[in-house]
């Protein structure tokens, strides 16, 4: 299995840490503020394709949509 | 002038319920200056002194990518704030203290934490040492449950303190790594040579600079010049050659790691990570599938609420304005001062104030879906749908209201947090027919189509929503500029709503809708009753509106409409079921309905009243919806929506009829 995934491949329940935030600086700056930046734990609560994905990051709980889940790199946790 | 206090925190963190705790009902709302983000204006009296509170946009943080945020900062960076209160969720520290660090990191020092849904944290099991949070973060902190008023009390006692001078902070701001910090204390010791030090916190300057915030640069360009920025960009690229990433990360990544060693000093015990209620819901809600099926369900009962409880309502206000019409109208002898008061005034504005309760109610309704949080899952459940046609899931709310009123509609975009789609939105809702409309719409599919009056019906409603969505794809690629945002929503946990917020912010909201029922649609109703009684009383032939009507109608007449029709649109305008009254006041029958259907039906062939239900639906919006859209986008906007919205009612109309006259033969 890929270590290192796009959170929009991640499935229901599997988890990981965000490793690195590409795409432009408005929707990263939007994220980083959101609380996902490099290193944060993020945990896949529902990913049904091809609605958007919700990702809980501490005790919050943010919906993403695919494009933007694509720019987020995730090292997965086994 | 009295001294300002501003409201700062995230999104949903109860800023809006920390701000009615603190003024009361003394709040007035408007826009921010030229742009069309909301700015919520209140009093807070506290003993004899009177404070003007300001509430800043909700932002995550404070880069120069959004409006709201720029609002935001621009508002703290100018200094205008005499106490700054940083609302923040205390069961969600982290992302919070986030704005709190960008807030801290200007330099300001006159700031009060609010650390507000106490009660939410301690059910999670957050415990926190309080006197070591003041410490830790140098300013005061302030522990509320705003919904149920506790430490409202102290907040404003800290509030008065600050503004007078009584207390003294020290915040805390984020330290970087050596690498950063040297590079920091570089560009200040640049930046210190000019004008931009009286103003600026040099120190924000450099961090701002380092991530590329393009006001800053352009700013810090004006004082330094192009030789010495260039040097400075420069630097910044090898940095970030070093960490192989754009600094804005790694700057937010630090500052995360800062704010986690902060947290770990003042709270004793943290929230578990585990899968809630909130989550489970969502496997149904937020479902592609099983979602829209629920929020179809949802909306049904919606409407089913809002009209079963708002029609009699509305009827029994329509009569009662017919009755105390009457009523006044005998004790006027003047003939046209009874015309202008009963017809004009309380005709015009009645018809208008009569939608107050549907109005009302789909303002409540919308309160509760935003409270429980049920407003964000249906913009996920909508999202790949809308964005098809350039609209954000979140556009489907207003859209959604619409077929109610598209007053609260129009006035439902500020939840949209992006400019180009609030103004889009904006601009295409007039196209989703309103209740009047479908009173328009089912006469005169009854009338005319007695065997297929719910094809005709239905197919009007799909023409004008398709013509919505088309116009959307349309504007938004050649009217309105901008990009579409990337969809980033967050999820609020579900709640019971509130019912006092929930009353308090649908009667914020229609209370907008009655101030416009005593100014602009007043004046209105003034000005289409002087049409239609000057020089001579309509149903002569001679009256303005006649006048116009028949001057109209070489225009209308490619649409297969007379001039009745046209005097009738022109009617509609104040409210869109005028359009039939108005035929009733051209032939002279008032308010017989039989007498009416009878001579329109010889008036008309059923292609004509097809096409004027469509011209009804699509033509100008409503004088209500016209100034909803000039209060919420700006006059500008607001035109480009009556002009648009004519334009294709012309077009659509006149295609229509040839369509139709080349089908029947
Ligand atoms: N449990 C609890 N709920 C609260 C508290 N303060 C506010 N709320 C609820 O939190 C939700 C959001 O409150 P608002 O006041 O609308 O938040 P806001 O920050 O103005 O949100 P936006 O309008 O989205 O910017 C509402 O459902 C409130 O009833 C609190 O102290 N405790």
């Amino acid at each position: 299995m890929l270590m290192y995934v796009r959170l929009s491949q991640m499935r229901e329940g599997e988890s990981g840490i965000v490793v690195d935030i590409q795409g432009g600086a408005g929707a990263r700056q939007r994220l980083l503020g959101m609380g996902i930046t490099p290193g944060v734990r993020v945990w896949v609560i529902k990913s049904s394709r091809p609605g958007p994905i919700i990702v809980a990051v501490g005790t919050s709980r943010i919906a993403l949509g695919r494009g933007i889940a694509d720019k987020i790199i995730v090292r997965r946790e086994l | 002038m009295l001294k300002v206090v501003a409201l700062a925190g995230n999104p949903n963190v109860g800023k809006t319920t920390i701000f009615n705790a603190l003024t009361g009902l003394r709040q007035h709302v408007g826009n921010w200056p030229g742009v069309t983000v909301e700015k919520k204006e209140g009093i807070m009296k506290y003993k004899d002194k009177e404070f003007l509170v300001i509430d800043l946009p909700g932002t995550y943080s404070l880069t120069a990518h959004s409006i709201d945020e720029l609002i935001a900062r621009n508002f703290i960076l100018e200094g205008n704030a005499d106490v700054i209160v940083d609302v923040i969720d205390s069961s969600c520290l982290m992302r919070n203290l986030f704005l709190t660090m960008e807030i801290l990191e200007m330099g300001v020092k006159n700031v009060i934490i609010a650390l507000n849904k106490i009660d939410l944290a301690e059910k999670k099991g957050v415990k926190f040492n309080f006197k070591k949070m003041r410490k830790v973060l140098g300013v005061p902190v302030v522990p509320t449950n705003a919904k149920e008023g506790r430490g409202i009390a102290e907040l404003k006692k800290t509030i008065v303190e600050m503004a007078e001078g009584k207390i003294t902070t020290n915040p805390v701001t984020p330290v970087y790594d050596e690498i950063i910090e040297r590079e920091i204390s570089h560009i200040s010791e640049v930046l210190k040579e000019t004008a931009l030090a009286e103003k600026y916190n040099l120190r924000w300057l450099s961090i701002k600079l380092l991530t590329r915030d393009e006001e800053v640069i352009k700013l810090v360009l004006r004082h330094l010049g192009h030789e010495k920025m260039d040097e400075i960009l420069q630097h910044i690229s090898e940095l970030e050659q070093h960490y192989k990433r754009s600094l804005d990360i790694i700057i937010a990544n630090q500052k995360y790691e800062f704010i986690d060693s902060l947290i770990h000093q003042f709270v004793t015990h943290f929230a578990e990570h585990k899968e809630t209620l909130s989550d489970q819901l969502d496997k149904l809600l937020a479902h592609p599938i099983y979602g829209i099926i629920s929020l179809f369900i949802v909306f049904y009962f919606l409407f089913k609420f809002v009209f079963t409880v708002g029609t009699p309502m509305q009827e029994a206000l329509d009569s009662f304005f017919a009755s105390l019409g009457d009523s006044i109208g005998s004790y006027i002898t003047n003939e046209t001062l009874r015309g202008l008061v009963v017809d004009g005034i309380i005709g015009g504005v009645g018809a208008v104030l009569s939608f107050f309760p549907l109005v009302f109610l789909l303002f409540v309704a919308m309160a509760v879906l935003e409270d429980s949080g049920y407003m964000a899952r249906a913009a996920v459940v909508m999202e790949r749908a809308m964005r098809k046609f350039g609209l954000p899931g979140k556009s489907f709310i207003p859209m959604v209201l619409a077929f109610g009123c598209n007053v609260p509609a129009i006035m439902a975009t500020r939840a949209l947090d992006d400019e180009r789609d609030r103004i889009l939105t904006m601009l295409v809702n007039p196209l989703v027919p309103c209740s009047a409309r479908m009173v328009v719409i089912t006469f005169l599919a009854g009338v005319f189509f007695e065997n297929h009056k719910a094809l005709v019906a239905v197919s009007i409603y799909a023409i004008s929503l398709g013509l919505a969505l088309i116009s959307a794809l349309i504007l938004g690629k050649f009217v309105i500029k901008g990009e579409e945002s990337p969809f980033i929503i967050e999820l609020p946990d579900y709640l019971i709503p509130s019912w006092k917020t929930v009353i308090i912010h649908s009667w914020e909201r229609s209370k907008e809708f009655l101030r416009k029922a005593g100014t602009v649609i007043l004046a209105g109703a003034v000005a289409i009753w002087y049409l239609s009684n000057y020089p001579q009383p309509v149903g002569t032939g001679l009256s303005y509106a006649e006048m116009i009507g028949k001057t109209l109608e070489p225009l209308t007449k490619l649409m297969g409409l007379d001039w009745k029709a046209a005097v009738s649109l022109i009617f509609g305008i104040i409210a869109k079921e005028n359009v039939i009254a108005t035929y009733g006041v051209i032939y002279g029958v008032g308010h017989t309905e039989e007498a009416l259907i009878s001579l329109m039906r010889q008036a008309m062939t059923p292609l004509q009243a097809f096409i004027l239900a469509l011209v009804t639906t699509l033509y100008l919006p409503c004088i209500a919806t016209i100034a909803a859209i000039r209060t919420e986008g700006g006059t500008k906007w607001a035109l480009v929506a009556s002009l648009y919205n004519l334009l294709l009612a012309t077009v659509v109309g006149i295609l229509a009829y040839h369509l139709g006259l080349f089908i029947l033969g």
